[in-house]
């Protein structure tokens, strides 16, 4: 699926909308705090629909322990490698944020099935760099960094690790974490030199669960950091207060020209825009607040609990969800000072407005999302973290995760869940799993990054 | 070096012999107990199981707060026996585990020890 001529990926945004359509997603599945003693796994669903396994896991490559909590994952390169013709799309490694292994697999030898190539063992990454609680993995160029969110003993606020191609580890990528306090999410823009890195908590904090009262205590981030992408160190904060509780998920435009960029702040349930201003200083402001709602039976507002935003890669759309609301969203942000809504589907969530969806009950609300390269699908997944999901979604256990579609208008606007498309993890061989992070095999929206 | 019996409550009753030196989660699993984990430093809750009699030091776990304490859980990847003791394992022993913060807030006592306030009164 990669370009004709030269490296992985394509030569521009708008070449990746032109790409074929994928056939293929691989998704992770877990196990890790379900009571189920089995790996959790990457499942392969067929998304083509002219297949006669369309809309269902046609391999399943499991892990070699059990425990990682896979979560995120990452491709050894991306469109930022496009110019290099020794490089390949090949590999997606996939994070263990418990055990601290990042498992290296193999997906180009046979799409279909992939294999694992090489596990580095998390105790090793402990000793090596300090580090634990691997989250977000991007390429540079030809290598790999990966941000943990704590030391080797779970304490905030971690850092980055360095691996080469061939994934050693180099060490620490970072020359300075300044007064950096938690980590999380980050990606960066090369022609801007810069990075921008946002924040959850320390790993002792988040993996058992969520302590509202910690937010109080300041356990979990509320700030956004600007780096020197080149000096490998941050240079500006952004305290965003009330308005950016836990602010999750980061994304530049994907024009690598452009300077916008978005954050998700999880518990506030806010996006935050950035740009660099006509004086050449960085700027933020809240452009979607979404209001908290009234559950039926609980004497306290309910917040959206916004854990992703993606944009699209004619970063015409920006599309986030309320996890616990049910619903995703669709904004256009044409202007990125003012979006409008122009869509939104409720697919589970707390609020009981979408209980089941295609003939599946939906434990869970719409969490995890991965769009099409042309803009037109949108697949979604409903856990979020073992632990979070038992606090919030105990009917989880027995009924498993779900990927649904959600078919997307980028002319006019507008989504709607395709009815053809149905993913249940509840009924999976070893039994209920739960879906998080997807990927295709060529690339997507959530990885690529033009230099 | 001092022993100590392990009862698993949710097990049938099954007695297995550990030292007070290394953890339990260690221990069991290598008399052949399937037990759920995921950190293995203490910090992530995965291996927490629910000690009904005896006593244990986790002093090193990070993972709970002092209600969980309160309720039973222990964290068997850093948590040694110092007694005989009485576990119930895996998740069926989880009922008290997770709550709601949202329904079934925590009062300040009941906090991860390092931000807790005495109870009063
Ligand atoms: S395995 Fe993580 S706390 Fe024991």
């Amino acid at each position: 699926m990669d370009g004709a001529c030269c490296g992985p990926g394509y030569g521009s945004p708008q070449e990746a909308i032109k790409a074929p359509r994928e056939k293929l997603l691989y998704t992770i599945a877990i196990y890790t705090g379900t009571g189920i003693q089995k790996p959790d796994y990457l499942a392969t669903v067929d998304v083509d629909p002219a297949s006669p396994t369309y809309s269902q896991v046609i391999h399943r490559l499991e892990m070699p322990g059990i425990g990682d909590e896979l979560h995120h994952m990452g491709w050894n390169a991306c469109s930022s490698c496009h110019d290099d013709s020794s490089m390949s799309r090949k590999y997606l490694i996939l994070p263990g944020v418990r055990s601290n292994n990042l498992h290296i697999v193999d997906t180009a030898t046979d799409p279909r099935a992939p294999r694992l190539h090489k596990v580095i063992d998390g105790a090793e990454i402990k000793a090596k760099a300090d580090l634990s609680g691997p989250h977000t993995v991007h390429c540079l160029g030809s290598e790999i960094i990966i941000s943990f969110l704590g030391n080797a003993k779970g304490e905030a606020p971690g850092g980055y690790l360095h691996l080469d191609k061939e994934f050693n580890i180099v060490g620490r990528w970072e020359n300075s974490m300044g007064d950096i306090k938690f980590g999380y999410d980050f990606w960066y823009q090369p022609r801007h030199n810069v990075m921008v890195s946002s924040e959850w908590a320390a790993p002792n904090t988040f993996m058992p669960g969520f302590d509202l009262e910690e937010v109080g205590h300041l356990k979990y981030g509320r700030e956004l950091h600007f780096w020197d992408f080149e000096k490998r160190e941050p240079i500006e904060s952004f305290y965003l207060g009330e308005d950016g509780l836990l602010p999750l998920e980061v994304k530049f435009h994907h024009d690598p020209d452009s300077t916008h960029g978005f954050c998700g702040a999880a518990l506030s349930t806010n996006v935050i825009h950035w740009w660099k201003d006509s004086d050449d200083t960085w700027k933020w402001e809240k452009i979607i607040d979404v209001e908290n709602e009234m559950h039926p039976e609980w004497p306290i507002p309910l917040p959206g609990v916004m854990s992703a935003i993606l944009i699209s890669m004619d970063d015409k759309y920006l599309y986030l969800n309320n996890w616990l609301h049910g619903d995703m969203r669709q904004y256009d942000i044409t202007d990125p000072h003012n979006p409008k809504l122009t869509g939104q589907v409720f697919m589970g969530g707390l609020l009981g407005k979408a209980p089941v969806v295609n003939g599946v009950e939906v434990a869970g609300g719409p969490q995890m999302f991965q769009l099409s390269l042309d803009g037109r699908r949108l697949y979604v997944t409903t856990s979020l973290f073992s632990t979070w999901d038992n606090q919030f979604y105990p009917e989880i256990r027995e009924k498993g995760g779900v990927m649904v579609m959600i078919d997307c208008d980028p002319e006019n606007g507008g989504m709607k869940i395709n009815e053809d498309f149905i993913v249940d993890f509840g009924k999976e061989p070893n039994g209920p799993s739960r879906c998080h992070e997807s990927r295709y095999p060529g690339g997507d929206c959530t990885s690529d990054i033009w230099l | 070096m001092t022993t100590h019996t392990v009862t698993l409550g949710n097990r049938g009753g099954a007695i297995y012999e550990v030292n007070d030196r290394r953890p339990l989660l260690e221990q069991l699993r290598n008399h052949g107990v399937d037990l759920p984990y995921g950190c293995e430093y203490g910090g992530c809750i995965t291996c927490a199981a629910k000690l009904t009699a005896g006593t244990v030091d986790q002093r090193r776990q990070v993972a709970l707060n002092n209600r969980q304490i309160a309720n039973g859980y222990v964290i068997l990847c850093v948590a040694r026996a110092t007694s005989d003791i009485t576990l119930e394992i895996g998740v069926e022993s989880h009922d008290k585990l997770y709550r709601n913060p949202f329904l079934d807030p925590l009062k300040p006592h009941e906090l991860k020890a390092d931000i807790a306030t005495p109870k009063e009164g």
